[in-house]
């Protein structure tokens, strides 16, 4: 869940989601589930000429399995803490495995 | 994964991974893309947090014949979240 | 096509039978006439004028015109069943009349009447159709049951019936909830029919439920707004049809009333009649009372339980099996087993008892079918379980304001509690009060609901509940035995089942267990060592372990117990005692993992200063030093020290080279930031003795490299102006004169170096800290070691001043700041030397 735990941190903060298909798409986070699902309000996509389809949307959500990336804002991250985050979960992971 | 250091335990793949976290790393991703940057997270999946991140993607032009030429396009990136499964292998970069 | 000297050429290639199907259309095209337009003249051919459209002879009939029923306003409220519905009924009795009579009974009034008669018997027994809605569904004639077990004719099939038709259990509650009064109106009524004949003979027929129970079944089961009006139809229907039935063959099939079984045997005729109905009535109702009451036990919190279970004497029975039902039903009323011919013998007593005991159960019965009337609703109960169980996801989700902090919690959902937490909870105070609303909620409603019913759940328990049907299921599905293989018949092969967890083994590679093993970890290890001997795994493993360990103290810290109060606090002590036990262990793993008493490899690094090149290890450090004692504070500092000039912030850092390496830069921040800082805050506790005792020790190293590296020049100045600021505060004689000698003996060792340690050139401005180094050294030295000073640095003095000149305004001044630093620390200023 650590990566669920993320995303909830950055719940209102504007991120650009690079999906498989080469459509960046750039909005506020909303909301997040645990199969790193997402919904993007007030968006619009990074080259719109290219990728006219969501000229008329405003509100999106993404199946998780689509995402390629997520660029987020380096600032609305403390590193320290994901990484400690990380640590954890590794530990957790290897516990629940034994 | 057991604690590092404790070599009664059989290591997991992932443990490796661990060892390099703060560190710069090299991912290579699906579709002929590479990333370069400081890991900050991973999971079980592979799900990625690099921060710092350069993405190197080969494009082929194929012009004319199969001369191989092959171009690279980089993109940069402040904070990256990298899902799963798209990495292909993650491996530490020597950092002069 | 012309094989075979096949001539073609004279056949029509347009007429029938060349083309795969006649094409209406395949003469048009070559038509010489394309162009032009039809000519209606030319094509019409005089059909239209034929047509009476003026008479509409039959639209009265059609339409229902003045003369019919419908003359009235149409409106749009369409009873689609309800005129049909009373004649439904009259149509479903006559069904069951005529089954029912196979030997002719010369019967009477004719079924019409009855049918009629029957809207007029409705009034004083129940609600009439109400016209506001729709007074049928339509579907009444599907009970939830089953019809009955439908028997195939065998002569039709030529195929034996397999078993004895049963009768279908409709369950038919309706019956005996009619009131008292009409049961023995009808009866009296009966009574007097009936005398005079006699009872059909035994029927062959397959004994089912009427149909008309099945309605009056649906009625009372859907709880439809008409349950009276419903309950005296099959009271009807039991009676009449035995006058009504004569007139029908008997092979009508299905609708047959379950009154055939007692009128197979001979039975005196008023009892008999009267008896069976509600004796029919009993059992079949029985069973599906219990169900219905169980379900509202659980909606009506005490009433329907105490009214329902425990004086019905009818156990629960299935439904959904007739013969047994009906054997089992009679069986389960010992004061009730009335053979029809007993009937007629018990004397006139009994039969009023019995009468009685109809009357009450017929009224038990009445109030049950109102309170069953919402079943299949959700009940107030189930309502709440669902709201509790999506309030408890809700807390979990968004974060359990009691729970904030526990392990638990930490282990799923670390970062964003921990974040949260840092960034200050305050930024979510209008979602707040929900969260704790969405807690109250259940907490109160908990605490409300295991006061009630403390033995059987407690109030947070809806989600185990849930999640324990889940696993009961996933058990099952689990024990269930499975197939390995799949073989479906007709199929050309075996489908196998496996799964990512267990593949499908291609290979069978038993391990080599002997010396295989120690090899093979022996071998990686030295092979990813790299070229200056240092081993990068081994080093980047200890520092995760440094990490595991942090965090696990962290954790430990975090369950802290009051320290005791005082000595006599036995409870205090004994709960702090072994956590503070716990942390000394911790302690100890750490101060190894620390590697810092290990003996450095021959040429090598030292392992502790090793870990101290990699970021994470420097970012590690002020973490370090929280959960060490003072004693191994000092050792790490000391060692630190004396491994100065071999840190690679220093080495690679040299003032002299032009490192413009952005990599190098970054680690010479990160190391300022995490480890000076670090040990600066440790250093402004130490005394002077200890610090007098660093200051040797830098001066058995390698001073020049030190002096000349930003690191290294920052630690020299954080020696040299604590030990100042010692000194203000007043210290003993000793280690003044302590500090006097080491002071001196560095001074010296320093010297030489002191024009060259000036990084970049005049113009960068980086030079800062070495202004800085300058003034610690000024302000600790002797007027003629300050002279020596000015000397060293005399020339870049000159310089920095005489560019300030040249420079705007701010940046001038910044310049001349800097090197005041020091010449005020020897108590020049720059301004002497403009």
């Amino acid at each position: 869940m650590l990566f669920f735990s993320f995303f909830k941190t950055l719940i209102d903060h504007e991120v650009t989601v690079e999906l498989k298909n080469d459509i960046q798409i750039r909005g506020v986070l909303k909301s997040v589930d645990q199969y790193l699902n997402i919904k993007l309000e007030d968006i619009q996509v990074v080259e719109e000429l290219k990728y006219p389809h969501l000229s008329a949307v405003k509100n999106v959500f993404i199946r998780g399995s689509v995402v390629r990336y997520v660029h987020l804002p380096s600032n609305a991250v403390d590193v320290q803490l994901l990484e400690d985050a990380t640590r954890r979960e590794a530990a957790n992971q290897g516990n629940k495995a034994k | 994964m057991a604690e590092p250091g404790d070599e009664s335990h059989v290591a997991e793949p992932l443990d490796l991974v661990r060892l390099l976290i703060d560190e710069v790393v090299c991912v290579k991703l699906r579709g002929d893309r590479e990333l370069k940057g400081r890991l900050h997270a991973y999971d079980s999946h592979c799900n990625l947090v690099l921060g710092d991140v350069e993405e190197l993607i080969y494009v082929v032009d194929d012009e004319d014949a199969d001369d191989d030429q092959i171009r690279t396009v980089s993109r940069k990136s402040d904070m990256l979240f990298v899902r799963g499964d798209s990495v292909v292998l993650i491996s530490p970069l020597a950092q002069s | 096509m012309s094989f075979f000297g096949f001539e073609t050429s004279r056949h029509n290639a347009t007429g029938a039978g060349f083309s795969q199907a006649h094409d209406p259309f395949a003469g048009l095209s070559n038509r010489d006439d394309e162009g032009e337009a039809l000519e209606f003249e030319d094509t019409y051919d005089g059909l239209g004028d034929q047509l009476d459209e003026t008479d509409d002879a039959f639209n009265d009939d059609t339409f229902g015109g003045d003369s019919g029923p419908g003359a009235g306003p149409v409106g749009k409220d369409f009873d689609f069943f309800g005129q049909t519905s009373k004649v439904a009924d009259a149509i479903d009795e006559e069904h069951v009349i005529f089954s029912r009579q196979q030997v002719s009974k010369p019967q009477q009034p004719p079924a019409p009447e009855y049918s009629r008669g029957q809207p007029s018997y409705q009034a004083p027994y129940g609600r009439i159709n109400e016209p506001s809605r729709p007074a049928r569904t339509g579907y009444e004639k599907y009970s939830q049951e089953p019809v009955g077990e439908l028997q195939v004719d065998a002569a039709l099939w030529g195929v034996a019936p397999k078993k004895q038709p049963a009768p279908s259990p409709a369950p038919a509650p309706a019956a005996p909830t009619r009131k008292v009064l009409s049961l023995e109106e009808v009866e009296a009524q009966m009574r007097a029919q009936r005398k005079p004949a006699q009872p059909a003979a035994p029927s062959p027929a397959p004994v089912q439920q009427p149909t008309s129970q099945a309605p009056a079944a649906a009625h009372s089961a859907h709880g439809l707004p008409i349950p009276e009006h419903v309950q005296t139809q099959p009271g009807f229907y039991n009676e009449q049809p035995r006058y009504n039935e004569p007139q029908h063959p008997h092979a009508q099939g299905h609708p047959v009333t379950i009154l055939q079984r007692p009128q197979s045997k001979p039975t005196p005729p008023g009892q008999s009649h009267a008896q069976p109905p509600a004796h029919q009535r009993q059992p079949s109702s029985g069973p599906v009372q219990p169900t219905q009451i169980l379900r509202n036990s659980s909606r009506l919190s005490g009433d329907a339980a105490k009214i329902g279970v425990p004086s019905h004497p009818t156990p629960p029975m299935h439904p959904q099996h007739p013969v047994h039902r009906q054997q089992g039903s009679f069986s389960h009323h010992p004061h009730m087993v009335l053979h029809p011919t007993q009937v007629a013998q018990l004397s006139e007593e009994e039969k009023a008892i019995y009468l009685e005991q109809e009357a009450k159960r017929a009224k038990r019965n009445h109030k049950i079918f109102q309170m069953s009337r919402d079943n299949g609703i959700m009940t107030p109960q189930d309502k709440n379980f669902v709201t509790r169980i999506q309030l408890q996801q809700l807390v979990t989700a968004t974060g359990n304001p009691n729970d904030h902090g526990t392990d638990e919690s930490f282990a799923e959902d670390f970062y964003y509690q921990v974040h949260t937490q840092i960034q200050g909870g305050q930024r979510q105070h209008p979602s707040q009060p929900l969260n704790n609303f969405a807690q109250t909620y259940l907490f109160q409603t908990g605490s409300r609901q295991g006061g009630l019913r403390r033995h059987n759940r407690g109030p947070e328990n809806h989600m185990q509940r849930m999640e324990q049907q889940v696993q009961r299921a996933v058990e099952a599905a689990k024990n269930k035995p499975k197939n390995k293989q799949l073989v479906i018949e007709g199929s050309l092969g075996k489908i196998s089942f496996s799964n990512a967890k267990t593949p499908k083994p291609l290979l069978n590679i038993k391990r080599n267990e002997s010396t295989g093993d120690a090899n093979r970890p022996g071998s990686s290890h030295k092979h990813s060592q790299a070229v200056d001997g240092r081993d990068k795994k081994s080093e980047l493993k200890s520092i995760e372990k440094i990490y595991s360990l942090l965090m696990k103290m962290e954790d430990h810290d975090r369950v802290m117990p009051p320290p005791p109060a005082n000595d006599s606090d036995e409870e205090g002590i004994q709960r702090f005692v072994p956590w503070r036990d716990e942390a000394e262990a911790l302690n100890k793993q750490l101060w190894t993992a620390l590697r810092v008493h290990d003996r450095p490899a021959q040429n090598g690094l030292h392992p502790f200063i090793a870990l101290l090149s990699y970021s994470k290890g420097k970012k590690a450090l002020p973490r370090i030093f929280r959960h060490t004692s003072q004693e191994q504070r000092t050792t790490i500092l000391t060692l630190i020290v004396v491994n100065l000039d071999n840190l690679d912030v220093v080495r690679n850092a040299q003032a002299g080279n032009i490192q413009l390496n952005a990599a190098m830069r970054e680690n010479v921040e990160l190391f300022s930031l995490s480890v000076m800082s670090t040990l600066f805050n440790f250093m402004n506790e130490l005394e002077l003795d200890l610090v007098a005792g660093v200051l040797g020790l830098v001066c058995t190293r390698n001073v020049d490299v030190i002096a000349k590296s930003r690191i290294g020049a920052s630690m020299l100045t954080m020696i040299l102006s604590r030990a100042e600021i010692i000194k203000h505060a007043g210290t003993s004689e000793q280690s003044w004169r302590s500090w006097d000698m080491a002071y001196t003996q560095f001074f010296n060792l320093l010297e030489p170096s002191l024009p060259y340690i000036f990084p970049g050139t005049v113009t960068s401005g980086e030079d800062v800290y070495v202004w800085q180094l300058l003034a610690a050294l000024g302000i600790g030295a002797s007027p003629e070691q300050q002279q020596r000073l000015v000397l060293a640095v005399k020339d870049r003095v000159m310089e920095t001043v005489s560019l300030a000149k040249t420079l705007p305004q701010d940046l001038a001044a910044q310049r001349l700041q800097n090197v005041n630093l020091f010449m005020r620390s020897i108590g020049l200023d720059v301004e002497l030397l403009q």
